[in-house]
């Protein structure tokens, strides 16, 4: 099946721009000037009434600009009539806005058709789009109402994807779902975007949205003003002025933490006690040892159990340990989840096994706050960021 | 009959012809009938004819209301019967006005009652599905708020279904009280001396009778409608103006 | 005054006389004009086919009229807003206008005949027609429309892409309702001097069998076209379940 993937993700511009509404006091948007590279999501996020729609409007021209500009690819978004544009860019909006007298397959075939592609590209276009969203073919000859709300986000996202824009402008596309669905289709996006590589707006009022989806984030104040535009781990580390902090939250260490996998930091070492061997050995090991319990693990290194003092008041290592080996982590694990089973196990200590489930190292909560306060963290966070977190 | 395009008539004659209606109207004139006959025209006549007209209008409504707002208000408020409730408000629009009275006329007799009952015919499917409609949109939570306080059924209705839902009814009754005055102009034909005796009478009161007919017809149902357009508005209560105005 | 003498039996308007036809069988029936002689009617059935097809004529010219009239309208307030008040306020007078008396106004102007009665009927059906197709319109979700913008639609393309088909079930209930009244009216149209069935009741005013078969027909032609636009709705917006009127 030949992909039509070919058009490049265009980079956008806001220089100045402005808008306000005639007879107005303050501006709707406030001389917003930011620069989002090819291939990134930007994320607007705000409390309502901030402009983040209205900044996100002015890029296709739903809303015309006061003042300013706004580049898309080289070109100003002035220079070309609006609904030619539009045609170049795709648009998402809460409520799908999905048309209840088309079919999903004519729903998706909208724009192509709009830009006059001949019949079977387009067909070829839609089937492509619908395997792409995980959307079931037969449902491709339904309407709009006979699909769940879900469903109907996806097929609101195939459809700003037909023509294959170079910009995609998306405001709260996943607002209007439960929350359950709502993660499912983040994560969904998440692994399109890591193929597809398009440029997006992404339109937000849920800070947490915001630092799971995106790349970069600006955060908009009432009138319209950028408090700040910085990658979520800076957001989260160096908030700008206090409506960022605010904004962000009074958990903003924890929301680090959603940010991190176990694996990302270096872990505390337990020192490995075997079936059958002189427990004088491990207890010559503990000397000196991070962490002051030892583990009991198989010949593939897989943790059995910690050692208790009475197990070590024995001559050799017994097969049963004391203690279970719980909670038993991966590296894997998104920090923040990592530590709730933590704190919930009321252990101190947790082993942190890999892939194939042998032992990596030894979490502790002192590790993480240690972590969180060194100066190498705000790198590493970084690195943490660029992958998706699914 | 073509339909071929008859050459609009000079207006000069249809001005002739409204004046002279208007003629008709105010000052009494020798009847075209031949000699010998009553004077015909004059706002006396028309007077007359008017009330007449305005009775049997305003008692059919009244009987269309007195059945169709009871059963209406009922079965809106139990919920029941939509299907049918819709069904005879179609039905009532296909109804043949002329068919109508000459039914009633040569099968079961002339008369003020006869014709009453025949334009009721008229009046009740629109004033009931309206009254059915009006009450099936009135706030359901504002009728759960009011049995929750202890309201009885009647009240219910009495107190929040009926006010809530009157602008609906009153529409109703708007579309009612049109049909029926406009179809009273045949009652004619039942025995009832309405506005429509000058019109069905040209032999008689001539061609400037029948359009002064017209023109009086005309006007009394402007004015009603007007009339129940300005009811509409005061028995719609204050609150639902405002929850439209800033809708 | 003339309310002394005895209701004047109509003499047919337009000057035909009316001989009442016993037909070969129920000659009696029809003399005795006491029941409805059905046996008569069904031997004379071929008497009521051109008043039906004249009937039939008014209705489908007038309703075709009005449809065109008042989508131009819809279509010129579309864009206009401060249009849609004038429109709505003129066509509703003449909505309220007896039938009757529009006939018998527009006789000096445009004279006896069809013509005549398919103006006036054509005038009477602006109202619902051009009411429903403004709401048809308005209805249409504000998010399609914000969608269909953004993905590049011109005014046009949005109007009769999305907009339009989106209102077609409120503009055909608008037309249901037009026709069935405009079946039910034009029985008066022989006050305009054009014919249908009004005008075959109105030729023999006491003739029972006359009025029950006319009105029948009428009913039922009222019966079939509604039917008929019931059936339209589903075929066209499938999408939609047909919502009662």
């Amino acid at each position: 099946m030949k992909r039509e993937d070919g058009a490049e993700a265009l980079a956008v511009e806001f220089r100045e721009a402005t808008k306000r509404y005639p007879g107005a006091d303050t501006d709707a948007v406030h001389a917003l000037s930011l620069d989002v590279p090819a291939g990134d999501i930007c994320v607007l996020v705000g409390p309502s009434g901030c402009g983040k729609t209205t900044a996100m409007r002015m890029v296709n021209r739903m809303v015309e600009i006061t003042s300013g500009d706004i580049v898309v690819g080289e070109r100003s978004v002035r220079e070309r009539s609006a609904s030619e544009l539009r045609r170049e860019i795709g648009y998402v909006i809460q409520e799908t806005g999905l048309f209840p007298h088309r079919t999903i397959a004519d729903n998706i075939a909208t724009v192509p058709q709009l830009l006059g592609w001949d019949r079977e590209r387009t067909h070829e276009r839609v089937d492509e789009l619908v395997e792409l969203i995980g959307l079931d073919p037969t449902l491709a000859a339904r309407f709009p109402a006979q699909l769940s709300g879900g469903q109907q986000q996806r097929v609101g996202v195939a459809r700003a994807l037909a023509a294959n824009p170079g910009v995609m402008l998306m405001d709260e596309p996943f607002g209007a779902v439960d929350p359950i669905n709502r993660e499912r289709l983040q994560n969904e996006f998440l692994r399109l975007q890591a193929e597809l590589r398009k440029t997006i707006l992404f339109v937000t009022h849920d800070i947490d949205e915001a630092l799971k989806m995106g790349d970069r984030i600006a955060v908009l104040q009432e009138g319209g003003h950028l408090a700040q535009y910085a990658t979520p781990a800076e957001l989260l580390m160096a908030p700008a002025n206090d409506f960022v902090e605010d904004f962000v939250g009074a958990d903003r260490a924890l929301k680090r933490l959603a940010l991190l996998r176990v694996g990302d930091i270096d872990l505390w070492e337990a020192p490995l006690a075997y079936v059958g061997q002189a427990t004088a050995e491990v207890r010559a090991k503990l000397a000196g040892a991070e962490v002051p319990h030892a583990l009991l693990v198989d010949s593939d290194r897989r943790p059995l159990g910690w050692l208790s003092e009475s197990d070590l008041s024995l001559d050799t290592v017994p097969a049963t340990p004391d203690s279970a080996p719980h909670p038993l982590l991966e590296l894997d694990d998104v920090m923040r989840d990592a530590l709730s089973d933590l704190l919930q196990a009321e252990s101190q200590y947790a082993p942190v096994v890999d892939g194939a489930g042998k032992i990596g190292g030894v979490l502790s909560i002192e590790i993480v706050s240690e972590f969180l306060n060194s100066p190498g963290a705000l790198t590493d966070e970084h690195a943490a960021a660029e992958r998706p977190l699914t | 009959m073509s339909l071929a395009t008859p050459a609009l008539l000079p207006l000069a004659d249809a001005f002739d012809s409204f004046s002279g209606a208007i003629e008709f109207i105010f000052t009494e004139r020798e009847t075209a009938g031949g000699v010998g006959g009553e004077p015909v025209g004059g706002l006396e006549q028309i007077g007359d004819l008017l009330w007449t007209h305005i009775e049997v209008s305003a008692l059919a409504v009244a009987l269309s209301l007195a059945i169709a707002l009871p059963v209406g208000l009922y079965f809106g408020h139990r919920g029941t019967g939509e299907l049918v409730a819709v069904a005879i408000g179609n039905a009532g629009r296909a109804i043949p006005e002329l068919a109508l009275i000459a039914f009633m006329a040569a099968f079961i007799g002339v008369g003020l009652l006869n014709v009453t009952i025949a334009l009721a015919v008229l009046g009740i499917p629109p004033i009931l599905t309206n009254t059915f409609v009006g009450v099936r949109q009135v706030d359901r939570g504002a009728v759960e708020a009011a049995r929750g306080m202890g309201m009885s059924e009647t009240e219910v209705m009495r107190k929040v279904e009926l006010p809530l839902a009157a602008p609906t009814i009153m529409s109703g009754v708007r579309t009612g009280a049109i049909n029926i005055v406009a179809t009273a102009t045949i009652a004619p034909l039942a025995g009832v001396l309405t506005l429509g005796d000058l019109i069905l009478s040209r032999n008689v009161v001539g061609d400037d009778g029948v359009i002064a007919g017209a023109i009086v017809v005309a006007l009394l149902a402007l004015v009603v409608e007007l009339g129940l357009s300005g009811i509409q508005r005061l028995v719609t209560p204050k609150g639902l103006k405002v929850q439209r105005a800033s809708a | 005054m003339l309310a002394g003498l005895p209701a004047l039996l109509p003499i047919a308007q337009n000057g035909d006389g009316f001989v009442r036809d016993p037909g070969e069988s129920g000659t009696s029936c029809v003399a005795e004009n006491d029941t409805v002689c059905v046996g008569w009617a069904l031997d004379n059935i071929d008497r009521y086919v051109t008043p039906t097809l004249e009937h039939l004529e008014l209705v489908v010219l007038s309703v075709g009229f009005g449809f065109v009239l008042a989508f131009a309208m819809a279509l010129l307030s579309h864009r206009r807003r401060w249009l849609v008040p004038t429109f709505t306020g003129a066509t509703g007078v003449i909505y309220t206008i007896p039938s009757v008396a529009l006939f018998l106004l527009l006789l000096p102007i445009t004279g006896r005949g069809t013509t005549t009665a398919v103006i006036a009927l054509t005038l009477y059906t602006l109202q619902i027609i051009y009411r429903n197709i403004v709401t048809g319109l308005a209805n249409v979700p504000e998010a399609a429309k914000d969608s269909g913008r953004g993905m590049g639609m011109t005014d046009r393309q949005l109007l009769w892409k999305v907009e339009l088909p989106l209102a077609v079930p409120e503009i055909i209930a608008g037309l249901r309702i037009a026709t069935v009244s405009t079946v039910a009216i034009a029985t008066l149209a022989v006050f305009a001097g054009a014919g249908g069935l009004g005008a075959e009741i109105y030729n023999d005013i006491d003739f029972k069998t006359g009025i029950v078969v006319c009105g029948t027909i009428a009913i039922a032609m009222a019966i079939a076209f509604d039917a008929l636009y019931v059936g339209a709705q589903r075929w066209i917006s499938p999408w939609r379940k047909v919502r009662p009127v």
